[in-house]
């Protein structure tokens, strides 16, 4: 390793023995070991310049009135820092000076960043609310109306953490179908503003969910300042999907609230606020559905008992009820008629028996009896006189075939050894034919 | 707008405007019965949309950025 030149410059290189020159590399390599001792510095300096690279570095330049220095951060370091620099503020980088020997630069590598001057920042955020509410950014009539019910949500947070699970478990428990599409965003550190917009012109481009939440839980002013910066609240006006914010308990309501179309604080709270609960939903529409039925009942109940009272007119008013009321009113007349000849007849009895001519129809009916059998009497006598009993009894008798019964009448009726029963006018007798004379 | 763009709660306001006219007694016989068939066809497309959400969860991860 060269020892540095200790003469003049002249005496170094008109000499050219005590002091071998450096290459230079290891002239890069020296002046890097020299600049070691300069880390963790704070530096506090205003931003101008500040450029993205591809690979998610940032560089820009760290100046005071009279003098800049290079400033570099890595990738890693931009996602951990709480803020990302922004030209013309002024700012604490905390970092180390490093030489970087192939481009033969100096550059100050920061790692952290903070607010100069919170109160600076608030001006400054001041200023911006107001800018915006010139342009009616927050006024109650520039919110969008949150859909009643979403087909789906999109959840722009932390893809890890509390919050995400919180928003699932309250959604769910609300609506247990309902679909959520998760954006995940960075919500602190440098990138943070670029993800959430980012995300938010993803959502509506894609059109998956009718409703955003951007949720976050709660932090410091500067972990939140990404929901303070002007990136993100465009964004959220520019959205044509309704955002609920949701960015936990803080001391400030950010910009980002001011903005969006609902505020909420907790996950929970957002979750409540962007589904309806199914049940509640249901038991209004079976509530509706029984004043459906109700109503389509009680109509046809009218309309049926309309239909029953007509019915009931038409029957009243028909000309067959009209002849059946004439009829009736005739049978009447025929029934007081009735009555009135039964009183007259029972008045021509009355009178009747009153002149004894009661007694003498009876007495005249007797009579006519008394003849009747008299002569009933006579009649019964001839009567028995025909009888062939009262013939028998004057000495006649009958001659029947003993075997069949059969009345003879005449001789040859009659033959030789027949059994014959004759019938006298008292008793039988036994015989057998002795001889025929026909 | 026809039945399939209605939203639950579009769907939920002409149900409740269909009821409170079948309750209002001003109708025709006809129009009730009409009012009815609608109220129950307001009734189906709610119950319908509280049942079309999908319980899925969908990452929709940030696409590489390729500066």
């Amino acid at each position: 390793m060269p020892t540095p030149p200790s003469g003049g410059l002249a005496a170094g290189l008109s000499t050219g023995e005590e002091a071998k020159p450096y290459t230079v590399t290891e002239l890069a390599n020296e002046i890097r070991r020299e600049l070691r001792p300069l880390t963790a510095l704070l530096l506090k300096g205003e931003v101008s310049g500040m450029k993205q690279g591809s690979k998610g570095h940032y560089s820009f330049v760290i100046r005071d009135s009279q003098s800049l220095i290079n400033a570099f951060i890595y990738a890693d370091d931009a996602r951990r820092v709480t803020t990302l620099p922004e030209d013309g503020q002024v700012f604490i980088f905390r970092g180390r000076v490093d030489y970087w020997t192939q481009y033969g630069s100096l550059r100050f590598i920061v790692d952290q960043v903070e607010f100069d001057d919170v109160g600076k920042l608030r001006a400054r955020l001041e200023e911006l609310k107001r800018r915006l509410e010139s342009e009616g950014a927050f006024a109650p009539e520039r919110k969008r109306r949150l859909p009643f019910l979403p087909r789906s949500v999109a959840i722009l947070t932390s893809p890890t953490g509390a919050v995400i699970h919180d928003l699932q478990e309250t959604i769910w428990d609300r609506y247990p179908n309902m679909g959520i599409v998760v954006y995940p965003v960075q919500v602190q550190g440098a990138g943070a503003p670029m993800s959430v917009a980012r995300a938010l012109r993803r959502c509506n481009q894609e059109r998956l969910a009718d409703v955003i939440v951007l949720a976050r839980g709660g932090g410091s002013f500067e972990e939140m300042y990404a929901f303070n910066t002007e990136l993100v609240v465009r964004a959220i006006l520019d959205s044509r999907l309704p955002v609920v914010t949701a960015l936990g308990h803080t001391s400030d309501r950010t910009v980002a609230d001011l903005v969006g179309d609902a505020e909420c604080r907790t996950p929970t709270e957002a979750g409540a606020r962007v589904v309806p609960k199914k049940a509640d939903l249901l038991a209004g529409l079976h509530e509706r559905q029984r004043r459906m039925e109700r109503e389509i009942n009680r109509r046809f109940s009218r309309e049926a008992d309309r239909l029953n009272r007509a019915q009931a007119d038409i029957a009243r008013l028909s000309p067959i009820r009209q002849l059946e009321r004439r009829e009736l009113a005739v049978r009447d007349l025929q029934r007081r008629m009735h009555a009135a000849l039964n009183l007259r007849l029972s008045v021509a009895q009355a009178t009747l028996t009153a002149t004894g001519g009661r007694e003498r129809i009876q007495r005249l009916l007797a009579n006519r009896l008394a003849d009747q059998a008299r002569r009933l009497e006579g009649q019964r006598r001839r009567l028995v006189a025909l009888s062939p009993d009262s013939v028998l009894t004057r000495g006649y008798s009958i001659t029947r075939d003993a075997a069949t019964g059969a009345i003879l009448r005449s001789a040859a009726e009659a033959r030789v050894d027949q059994g014959i029963s004759i019938q006298l006018g008292s008793g039988k007798l036994a015989g057998r034919v002795e001889g025929v004379e026909a | 707008m026809s039945d399939a763009e209605l939203t639950y709660e579009q769907a939920m306001g002409r149900l409740e405007e269909t009821l409170k006219r079948m309750e209002s007694d001003k109708l025709t016989l006809d129009e009730a019965v009409k009012a009815a068939e609608d109220a129950q066809r307001y009734f189906r497309i709610c119950v319908q949309r509280l049942e079309e959400a999908r319980k899925k969860i969908e990452v929709r991860a940030e696409p590489e950025t390729t500066e």
